[in-house]
């Protein structure tokens, strides 16, 4: 398959953005542009996925040729197309899941072309190979999140609007200041080339480059809503209607997270280099305390969707504690959690949105007896919740069973009992849902209608339970099938745990240093401003 | 020279981060332009600019003569520039939609939309 088939990746939702943008007077032409174009994507992106194998284990593409590591590597592999393929999953069940319960305002508004410009950035987020290039992709999807998260234009959704676009701006600056000075230091922004730099230069490492290293962690535990830096997510998540809201929560914070997977283990955290033990610790502080008091928070919470929220946030800290293990099992297991969350946050999330369009509430104290009314609705939130939760044989049980199994053996105890201490308390905060909102008596704000009434509660939705439905087969297969989607990520993380076979796949495509004159290379070596004098 | 760019770039970093500190919208704002000035400033200087030539090529070579400085920084500082001016300019439509909202310049008083949500 011809390596540049990457670009539409990238080009096919900016297209529709624009496509979207012009027809926005006509829904359906929207809605039918937009549909074909998810699906388009996801079916090239299994396309690419299926012709990976052992003699190809990525591909890779540099714009305009431009060898690597002095042009912009956009690379394909198993880590960042099985994201990918989640991620286009989830759009296109929260697309379908918002014909149904997004507000016609807000739909009329520009949703379609906003949705399409934050799928661009997601997708250009996983698929570049570039520090830079990964700021522009981060800008392009802040952008589109901020304005959807206006769109409506209410108190609250301005005023947490503002926050958040605040808060991201100053994540943004830090982003260009360290990627500066990285490249100041290391002369390279290419992920592969910036691994070759560590590993060739143990021991040796450039003043500040732990500092630097932690800056740039600080930009990505931001937008993967990392202790201390989550405070802003339960707040935003809350006011955004609940089709966004999915896509928010399972996307956005998951490019944070990509971002650590892809780069730390290889180049800023590398196992193998001494002096980056400090992040690798503060990479495992992080991780415990973000697990510990999130879930806490998702336990006191009275307010459905906060309680998703704050759970989301205590799984991010599962995900970083994959990460820190730092060996082949707990990459592939980090992978296969996070896929799995990833589909099961944004099912919970449409889940909840129905649940308020049913019984005019997510207030835990406002609401009983939903099982009994809607019980295809409190199957589904129960085959997903439990699936958090890790009971055997649904899709979460197996990821945290190697984790826990790795941090044993690895000999992170305190890790492990956090992990643990938080696997319980989300059933527990689980459970309390259940109880209280699911199976009490018949409660709700809306619920005293009568019975067959066709607005407000009984209106048929089919198209947003087909969005959850999806959502749920699709962690059904990766909870049944744990064992092949499980060696599946074991394939896709290897680059991970042998960084050689990434930085070989990206650099060996036009390898200039092996071009007859080297002299090129020798005069933008980093070192050049700082030996030649004025 | 590069010394005068060095205390140029942290004074604005300074002035950005005391202005981040206030509590009206505006001077928020304003405090994050400057730090992003403070920003493009240092991947100037990590560029070294005044040490080399610019880094054109003459006709017949194959590369520019020693020492040129690095262009690279140039491209990295142009897409930022840009990409923070399309931020500002949604944060200043954000803000005058916010005070219309709220009614109020002063972060403090944001809390009441924080407090319904609970």
């Amino acid at each position: 398959m011809n390596p540049n088939l990457i670009a539409l990746i990238v080009v096919i939702p900016l297209a529709t953005g624009v496509l979207c943008a012009l027809a926005r007077r006509s829904t359906p032409l929207c809605r039918f542009i937009g549909l074909t174009a998810l699906l388009a994507n996801l079916g090239l992106v299994l396309a690419m996925l299926g012709s990976l194998g052992a003699g190809q284990p990525m591909f890779v593409s540099m714009m305009g040729k431009w060898a690597p590591p002095f042009g912009i590597a956009i690379v394909f592999d198993g880590l960042s197309g099985t994201l990918l393929a989640i991620a286009l999953t989830v759009a296109v069940a929260a697309y379908i899941h918002s014909w149904n319960l997004l507000p016609r305002h807000i739909e009329h508004g520009w949703f379609h072309p906003l949705f399409h410009m934050l799928i661009l950035g997601v997708n250009f987020s996983f698929l570049t190979g570039d520090l830079f290039n990964l700021f522009v992709a981060f800008e392009i999807m802040l952008m589109a999140s901020y304005a959807l998260m206006c769109l409506g234009g209410t108190r609250q959704q301005m005023s947490q609007a503002f926050k958040y676009v605040l808060l991201n701006l100053v994540g943004s600056t830090v982003f260009v200041l360290t990627a500066g000075m990285i490249y100041g230091v290391t002369g390279t922004l290419n992920y592969a080339d910036l691994a070759r730099f560590v590993a060739e230069n143990e021991g040796a490492l450039p003043t500040g480059f732990q500092a630097l290293a932690v800056a740039l962690l600080f930009v990505f535990c931001l937008k993967a809503a990392v202790f201390p830096l989550w405070f802003w997510l339960p707040d935003t998540y809350h006011t955004l209607p609940s089709s966004i809201g999915a896509v928010f929560a399972a996307l956005l914070s998951k490019v944070g997270v990509y971002a650590v997977l892809r780069m730390y283990p290889m180049a800023f955290a590398n196992p193998g280099v001494d002096d980056l033990e400090l992040v690798r610790t503060i990479l495992a502080i992080l991780a415990g305390v973000t697990m510990v008091l999130a879930i806490l928070g998702a336990v006191g919470a009275t307010n459905l969707r906060r309680v998703v929220a704050m759970i989301l946030i205590a799984h991010v800290g599962y995900l970083i504690f994959g990460v820190t293990m730092m060996n082949a099992e707990s990459f592939a297991a980090t992978l296969h959690y996070m896929a799995q969350e990833m589909i099961i946050i944004a099912g919970l999330m449409l889940c909840i949105g129905l649940i308020e369009q049913r019984a005019g509430s997510v207030d835990l104290r406002e609401l009983g007896g939903l099982a009994r009314r809607y019980p295809l609705l409190s199957t589904m939130f129960f085959l997903l919740a439990m699936g958090l939760v890790g009971i055997p044989p649904l899709s979460g049980f197996y990821g945290k069973a190697v984790l826990l199994r790795e941090g044993a053996s690895s000999g992170a105890w305190w890790l492990v009992g956090a992990t643990t201490f938080t696997a319980v308390l989300t059933l527990v905060a689980i459970a309390r849902v259940w109880i209280t909102a699911f199976w009490s008596e018949l409660k709700g704000p809306l619920l005293d209608l009568p019975e067959g009434a066709k607005a407000g509660p009984d209106m048929p939705l089919p198209l947003a339970y087909a969005g959850i439905g999806l959502l749920v087969g699709v962690s059904l297969i990766l909870g049944f099938g744990a064992e092949r989607s499980y060696s599946w990520t074991q394939q896709a993380t290897a680059s991970l745990a042998t960084p050689s076979i990434y930085i070989d796949g990206v650099l060996d495509l036009n390898p200039i240093r092996d071009l007859p004159d080297n002299s090129t290379l020798a005069l933008i070596e980093p070192d050049l401003q700082h030996t030649v004098t004025p | 020279m590069n010394i005068i760019l060095a205390f140029c770039c942290g004074l604005l970093a300074a002035t950005g981060t005391y202005m981040l500190l206030r509590r009206s919208f505006v001077k928020l704002v304003i405090g994050l332009a400057l730090l992003s000035h403070a920003a493009n400033l240092l991947i100037y200087i990590v560029a070294s600019p005044l040490l080399g030539r610019p880094p054109l090529v003459r006709a017949g070579e194959t590369q520019p003569p020693a020492p040129f400085a690095d262009p690279l920084p140039g491209a990295l500082i142009l897409t930022a520039i840009v990409i923070s001016f399309g931020v500002v300019a949604f944060t200043i439509v954000l803000i005058k939609r916010t005070y219309e909202e709220i009614g109020t310049d002063d972060l403090d008083q944001m809390t009441s939309t924080d407090r319904d949500l609970c």
